[in-house]
């Protein structure tokens, strides 16, 4: 395959990611269910305790999220999708790094400060790993989109 | 990769936001590409160069480093 029709691969791949994208209302939906779901979680703190509850507004977190990441921009043209695919590549490498280091070495860390055997890393759940790939996805993007202007 | 968009805009006394307007795309677009941050696509560029009348390589012009040897 020479450059030209790798380019043209890749423009076309490009093109075909904006069927998965959602209209722009659903960043602001998006929003709102995270709000929603950050309330849930801090009134859920200074009450009586709701494991369920609890579970669904981190869930609730977590779909507010994927919706902003979705949401094409009022304007989604061929510079929005380039900036795009680069925040997923950086989300894609900045989350495998941070649940690769950050999490065991904190683990470990703060098991030799608090003199207990350190017996062994810690992973990071699943929720965690979806929270990082998602939120540095979506700040990375507005970053992107600031420095672009 | 140089260009003459900026120049170009400024000879039919176009805003970046008109420019944008015509060719469908955001001013930030406009904005990246005249400051060589962005390198538009193939029907971009094939648009500007309708727009402008000019070919796209008397818009867009490689560096001599860039030359195909």
């Amino acid at each position: 395959m020479n450059v030209k029709s790798f380019m043209e691969c890749e423009r076309k791949s490009l093109v075909n990611m904006k069927r998965y994208q959602l209209p722009n209302i659903f960043k602001k939906i998006g929003v709102g269910i995270i709000i929603l779901s950050l309330v849930v979680l801090i009134v859920n703190k200074f009450s009586i305790e709701n494991i369920d509850l609890k579970l669904t507004a981190k869930y609730g977190i977590l779909v507010g999220l994927l919706l902003i990441s979705i949401s094409k921009e009022k304007i989604e043209d061929e510079l929005v999708t380039s900036l795009r695919m680069q925040s997923y590549t950086f989300a894609f490498i900045a989350g495998v790094i941070i649940t690769l280091l950050t999490n065991p070495l904190f683990n470990y860390i703060s098991n030799l400060i608090s003199e207990k055997q350190a017996e062994h890393f810690e992973g990071v759940g699943d929720w965690e790993i979806l929270w990082i790939l998602l939120s540095v996805q979506v700040f990375y993007f507005e970053f992107l989109k600031r420095m672009n202007k | 990769m140089k260009n003459r968009l900026k120049i170009e805009r400024a000879i039919l006394e176009l805003t970046q936001d008109e420019l944008a307007n015509k060719i469908g795309v955001s001013r930030q677009t406009i904005s990246s590409i005249e400051k060589n941050r962005y390198v538009p696509s193939t029907v971009l560029s094939l648009k500007l160069s309708h727009l402008f009348g000019k070919p796209v390589n008397e818009i867009f012009i490689l560096e001599e480093s860039e030359m195909p040897s």
